[in-house]
Parts: structure tokens; C-alpha cells; sequence
């Protein structure tokens, strides 16, 4: 259950143009963000349809991962829905696992459908399906001519779509939408400040998600760790994917802000320090106190570099964050 | 701060009855009556839930087996109205759990269809069957169940080894109780328990109809004595009410967070749009009753009731009062006049949703792979909800509030407190 800080934005003095901080965020941020992982996607999408076995798909797995973290929590325009099925997590009950195993037991002809496979649930689409299909013992064994195999380069294909759906939709119409924010066709953005906010909305709430879940979840109550709940544990990203998360959000940062930050630099670095700290890359060891230890020193950084951007970013422009899609329960 | 002591008005607004002259006091006043109005009438109704639980239990038979399942259908049209209170609330917040939470392991409380599956990796108390099993073991520790009391639902049972899927409480374990799992998948039919399972003697099916009603009348107590609870703290001297009025910026926070928070992340996001992304016929709100398309309408419902402040009691009178929109039309008509069309652009586009499926076309049908009308009611509900959304951020900050921060509710969350 999930509060929420709602505030709001005091009319204050804006530093900059805002146009110019719009057109930053999208030409130095998200826009060649969305290229590379596209770009990743499709490599994986080749390889895994040359050779669809875990051993020859992990490499190209894990490249195209680590393009999709810096873009990954924006929840904003086509990321709004697009983003939740390239990347379905946090998973509690479990959907990914029975949705692949109900396919394969039932060898759906969908898996061998790229097209069609886009109606198919979240559960079994984008990353968190390819980290257990190429990772989890349960799936993994499997041999270049079996369904799974199929399915794998199904899935592949399949993000490779959406990745450049997810591109090609941001770089058209959307952008324009935000940086036409206040001209009076502009039914979406009645200000440049309301287009400012969104984008600011982004930084902090994937902070928030950061702090929240993706460490959250693995370190549970103090007495009843939970590490099976970190993400992506199967493929050994779950820090990984916070250090790449947290450095988006910093990216971002910096191109809305478009001055100097030299508090948000350091708590970011801040951030770095106390992540090398961490033994285990999967947070396995928030079961021993010393290892919930360290988890919890970089939730805390994480949440002081939100709190940081709050007051070196949002303060001197007058924005506040909005709501957000994670608030809810 | 409290700037908003001085956007009284005496404007007419074209909101019949409503009074003249709006002060930030009278409207949380008036947003307080509601929720006070709007929980007593959940209490009600729970309370007619509870006579009929009785009744089925005394005598159990088809008719009242039916009789029960009509009263906590009457049940949800007041509660869904209430969750616009939570998220700004935290007394709400802190509560709610225990009377909504959702989705449910129901393997917990009652037998289950053997695609139910056993104990998984993240709950492995997922087919408990409590009500089957006198004793068990709970984090290495043995467990007395012989009997069913309100207190083992509530203390030992509810959120059971800290997992939230774990709901031994609340209107969706009654639910449950009273329908049983929905076993059609994307068919329409909701779950069809019979009402032998609350027979006595050799007429009893599946087993342990005793503790099954023992269970049954524990958790509609429960939710009598929460929904009792929750009234009194909105009346006079109500925790609820002398939080919510103590500081008038941060009480139109609070109403405005509630707003936000239930269209979008919760209504929208977690409920409609996910559900339906993945595709799961059991992946919606009321899933044993399938009565998802009301549980989201009255919350839309509900949404719209703080914002113009005014509410219909289920006795048909009105409880009406100084609003968050007469604030906002003082100085921004046009927003006003905005904010006030997207709500009832939200409440018709869940109306469709709800009109298709008492004409027969369930929520769990909407929801199957590649039903494109289905995918067009859920999402244009979604997308109902989220362009209000942003037209409550606009009213944040038209209405200027400040640098305020809304208490979390969980511990888990550590409250933001930005501008401090």
C-alpha cells in the first residue's frame, strides 16, 4: 500500500526556456535511448533466429537488457502501456512462470506466430519471459528443435517489433506532442511547465521504483528476506539493472536540468559507492544482516538522490512531481 | 500556506443546492460528511450481508444461499465509492487491507479446483484449506485452528508469513465463500458453489461445512466491526475528520491525492489495464462473483463524488455540500468546467464496460487474448480515468497547495517529504 506525496507546482521563476529543456531530454535522453535498444532488440532478434539455445541467445540477451534500463521506467506517451510488455516485472504471483509453462504444455501454435504473439499476455512476453525460458532450470534445458526453442525466438521477435514500434511511435508524434507543450493545438500539454513536470515525474518515480521494489522486494521484512523476488536473479542483472536505472535517471536529469549539479553528482556518485559495496549481484545475501545491510544503504542513497533532484532540479524550475503510475497499492 | 482561507466565493455555480460562500473549511467539512455518510451506509449494508450470512447458515437452501450473494452484491455499491478516501488518508491506508485486499490466494481459506495448483515458490500457503485443516504450520510454528474465531482470521490468518496474497479477511474472502472459483475461464458464468457446502449432516458437500459457515460468519463480523470502526472516525470527533481539518492545505491535498492515486495507478493501471494486458480471466477485481464492472463504475462513481461533493446515500437522499469544485471555479472556470467533463467522460466510458456486461458480455470474457470490443471498453475506461488524472494535477496546482507532503501508509514506503 503506497502512499504518495502529491505537491505541486508553486508558480515560480523558470531558469531556463522550457522548450529547451524539453528538446533536451528527448535529443540527449530518450530518443537515442529508444534507438539503441532498438537497435540491441534486433541483434537479438537475429540471433536468437540463427540459433535459438540459451548458450548462443545469453550474450545478445543481456546487451539488449542493458539498453533498455536507461528507458525503462519511463511510464510516459507510448512507454505508458508499451513499456509494461517488454518488461513485466515485479511478478508476485507468479504470472510469467504459469503463462510459459501453460504454452509449452500445451504447444500454442502462437509461438510460432511473431505477429500474433503480440495478444499474447505480458506474462509471457519481452525480458522477464526470456529470463526464465533461457535461464531457469525448469525451462532452459532445452534442445534447438523443441517448442521452447521456437518460443524463445518467438519472444525475441517480438520485442524486436515493439522495440521499434516503441521508437518509431516516441520519435513521431509524441515527441512533437511534448515539445509543442503550450501552443494552442495542444491538447495534452497546456504549458511548457506541464510538459516539464511529466518528464520530471519520470525521474523520481523510477528512483522511487528503484528504492522501492528492485530492492525493496528481495529485502522484505528483516526477519523473512526475500531474494527469490529480485529482479531479473535468473539472468545475475538485479544490481546491474539498479546501477543502469539509477544512471538513466541521472542521464535524464541532467538534460532536463540544464545547469550544473553538482549535489545530485554527488549523491549519484554517492549511489556508485555504495552499490560496489554489494558481494552479491542477485541479493542473495539479504539473508545474512550484513548483506541486508549494504541493500539497505543503497535504498537509502537511491532515496536521497531522489530527494536531491527534488530540491536541485524541481525547486528552481517550480515543478513538483504529478502522479505517478506506481502510486496505488 | 494557507492562502486558500481567501478564495471564498460567492459565486453561483450551476451545482444545484450547493451553498454560496466556499472556504477551504467548509469543503473538507463537506468532503468529511460524505465519507462519513458513505461509510455508514457500507455499514448498513455490511450489516444486511451479516442478517443474510446468518440466515444461510440457520437454513441453508438455494434461496438463501442466493439472498446472501444479493447482499454483498448491495454491499460493494457503497464501499467502491469509498476507496476515493484512501491514498490521502493514511488512517484509510492503514486499514483498507483488511476489508479490500486483493487479489487473493483463495487456496488459503476453502477447497480448490485442482488447476488451482499447490504451494508455489512465492506463497507456500497458497492451498492451505484452513478450513479443512484444524491444525498447521505456520513459519515452523503449530497453529490451533479447531476453531474459527475473528481473531485467528484477523491476527493469525490475514497476510499469513507477511505475503499480501494471503487475504483471510474482507469482502473478497466472503466473495469467495459465497460463489466459489469462476472454473468457466473466458466464458461467461461466475464461480457456482453450491449451497450444499453450508449443509449439515449427510447433504454437507466437499466437506467441513461447519467450519466453512464457522469461517463465513468470523470474517462478515470482521467486516461489520472494521466498517463500524471506519464510520466513527469520520463523525464529530473522528480521528479521520480532525486529521483531515486540522490543516486545510494539506486536506485538499488529501482529497486530491485520493482522486489521483485511485484513477490512475490503482483503477487504471493495477486493476483495468493489467488485467487485461496479461490476459487472465481471473485477473479482475471481483472474480468469483464477476462483478468487476461495478467494483470499477462506483469507483469512477466515487472519484466524481469528492470532487463536486455531493454523494447519494443508498437511502436515495443526497449528501451535498461546498466542493473542490466550487474552489476551483472561483478563479479558473475553465478548469472547473474541464475537470467536471473528464469525470463524466471516466463514469460513462466504466458505464460502457458495465452496461456490456449486464447485457451478458462479462469482464473475463473482455479480457481473452485478441477480444478486440473487450480490449476497447477496458481500455477506453483507462483511458477515461488517466485524462482526469491530469486534469486533478492541474487542479493541484491551480488551487496552489504548496509544498505539501501526504503521509504514507506503509512502512515499507518511507514518505517523501519533498519541499520540506
Amino acid at each position: 500500500m503506497k502512499h504518495l506525496s502529491l505537491l505541486v507546482l508553486g508558480v515560480g521563476l523558470l531558469a531556463t526556456p522550457a522548450r529547451a529543456d524539453i528538446d533536451a531530454a528527448l535529443d540527449q535522453h530518450i530518443l537515442p535511448g529508444l534507438a539503441r535498444f532498438a537497435a540491441a532488440a534486433e541483434t537479438l532478434a537475429d540471433t536468437a533466429k540463427a540459433d535459438c539455445r540459451p548458450k548462443a541467445v545469453r550474450p545478445a540477451y543481456q546487451d539488449a537488457f542493458d539498453a533498455w534500463m536507461p528507458v525503462a521506467d519511463l511510464r510516459l506517451g507510448p512507454s505508458e502501456t508499451g513499456a509494461l510488455s517488454i518488461g513485466f516485472w515485479p511478478d508476485p504471483r507468479g504470472f510469467t512462470q504459469r503463462t510459459l509453462s501453460r504454452l509449452i504444455a500445451e504447444t500454442d501454435p502462437v509461438a510460432g506466430d511473431p505477429a500474433a504473439y503480440a495478444d499474447v499476455s505480458i506474462a509471457a512476453r519481452g525480458f522477464f519471459a526470456l529470463d526464465m525460458l533461457l535461464n531457469d532450470p525448469e525451462f532452459s534445458d532445452y534442445g534447438a528443435d523443441s517448442y521452447t526453442c521456437t518460443l524463445v525466438a518467438t519472444i525475441a521477435a517480438d520485442l524486436s517489433r515493439q522495440a521499434d514500434a516503441l521508437h518509431d511511435d516516441w520519435s513521431g508524434d509524441f515527441a512533437q506532442t511534448l515539445r509543442s507543450a503550450g501552443e494552442a493545438n495542444n491538447a495534452a500539454y497546456l504549458t511548457e511547465t506541464e510538459a516539464q513536470r511529466a518528464i520530471f515525474t519520470q525521474i523520481l518515480s523510477s528512483l522511487e521504483f528503484t528504492a522501492d521494489k528492485r530492492l525493496g522486494l528481495p529485502m522484505g521484512e528483516f526477519d523473512r528476506p526475500r531474494p527469490a523476488l529480485a529482479e531479473a536473479r535468473r539472468s545475475g542483472r538485479s544490481l546491474r539493472n539498479v546501477l543502469l536505472s539509477v544512471a538513466g535517471a541521472h542521464d535524464l536529469a541532467h538534460a532536463l536540468a540544464h545547469h550544473d549539479l553538482p549535489r545530485t553528482d554527488a549523491a549519484f556518485a554517492h549511489v556508485q559507492d555504495v552499490a560496489a559495496r554489494i558481494e552479491d549481484p542477485t541479493f542473495k545475501d539479504v539473508e545474512t544482516p550484513q548483506g541486508r545491510l549494504r541493500v539497505e544503504v543503497l535504498q537509502q542513497a537511491i532515496e536521497d538522490l531522489r530527494q536531491t533532484i527534488v530540491e536541485e532540479i524541481g525547486a528552481p524550475l517550480g515543478i513538483a512531481p504529478g502522479f505517478n503510475a506506481q502510486d496505488g497499492d | 500556506m494557507p492562502r486558500l482561507l481567501s478564495t471564498t466565493t460567492a459565486l453561483a455555480l450551476c451545482l444545484g443546492g450547493t451553498a454560496q460562500a466556499q472556504s477551504a473549511a467548509e469543503v473538507l467539512d463537506n468532503y468529511a460528511d460524505i465519507a462519513q455518510a458513505n461509510y455508514t451506509d457500507s455499514l448498513t449494508a455490511a450489516r444486511s450481508l451479516q442478517d443474510a450470512v446468518t440466515a444461510l447458515i440457520d437454513s441453508p437452501s438455494a434461496e438463501t444461499m442466493q439472498a446472501a450473494r444479493d447482499a454483498w452484491l448491495k454491499a460493494r455499491v457503497p464501499y467502491q465509492q469509498t476507496e476515493v478516501f484512501r491514498f490521502g488518508n493514511a488512517i484509510v491506508d492503514d486499514w483498507e487491507g483488511k476489508v479490500n485486499a486483493w487479489p487473493l490466494d483463495e487456496g488459503l481459506i476453502d477447497y480448490v479446483d485442482g488447476a488451482y495448483g499447490g504451494p508455489t515458490d512465492a506463497n507456500q500457503l497458497a492451498a492451505l484449506n484452513v478450513i479443512a485443516n484444524p491444525t498447521f504450520t505456520l513459519s515452523g510454528t503449530e497453529i490451533d485452528a479447531s476453531d474459527i474465531t475473528p481473531t485467528l482470521l484477523q491476527d493469525t490468518l490475514h497476510e499469513a508469513d507477511g505475503i499480501e496474497a494471503n487475504v483471510a479477511t474482507g469482502y473478497h474472502a466472503i466473495e469467495f465463500l459465497l460463489w466459489g472459483q469462476d472454473l468457466n475461464g473466458h466464458q461467461p458464468g461466475a464461480g457456482n458453489r453450491p449451497w450444499t457446502d453450508y449443509a449439515t449432516g449427510e447433504d454437507c458437500t466437499h466437506g467441513h461445512c461447519d467450519r466453512r459457515a464457522d469461517y463465513l460468519s468470523a470474517a462478515t463480523d470482521l467486516l461489520v466491526s472494521d466498517l463500524e470502526w471506519m464510520a466513527a472516525q469520520w463523525a464529530a470527533d473522528g480521528d479521520a475528520r480532525t486529521t483531515l481539518t486540522q490543516d486545510e492545505t494539506a486536506g485538499l491535498s488529501s482529497i486530491l491525492t485520493g482522486m489521483g492515486s485511485l484513477s490512475y495507478g490503482e483503477t487504471a493501471g493495477e486493476r483495468m489495464r493489467l488485467g487485461l494486458m496479461l490476459n487472465d480471466p481471473e485477473e479482475e477485481h471481483s472474480c468469483f462473483a464477476d462483478n468487476t464492472h461495478n467494483d470499477h463504475f462506483y469507483n469512477g462513481v466515487g472519484i466524481r463524488n469528492v470532487y463536486l461533493g455531493e454523494y447519494v446515500r443508498t437511502d436515495g437522499t443526497t449528501v451535498s455540500g461546498p466542493s473542490v469544485s466550487d474552489l476551483v471555479a472561483a478563479d479558473n472556470p475553465e478548469l472547473d468546467q474541464e475537470m467536471r467533463t473528464r469525470l463524466s467522460h471516466a463514469v460513462l466510458a466504466l458505464g460502457r464496460i458495465k452496461t456490456a456486461a449486464e447485457a451478458g458480455f462479462a469482464y473475463d470474457q473482455m479480457l481473452a487474448r485478441g477480444d478486440e470490443g473487450g480490449e476497447a471498453l477496458i481500455m477506453g475506461g483507462v483511458d477515461g480515468l488517466i485524462a482526469q488524472t491530469r486534469s486533478i494535477e492541474r487542479v493541484v496546482s491551480a488551487l496552489d497547495l504548496g509544498g505539501i507532503s501526504i503521509e504514507g501508509s506503509d512502512s515499507l514506503d518511507n514518505p517523501s517529504a519533498v519541499f520540506q
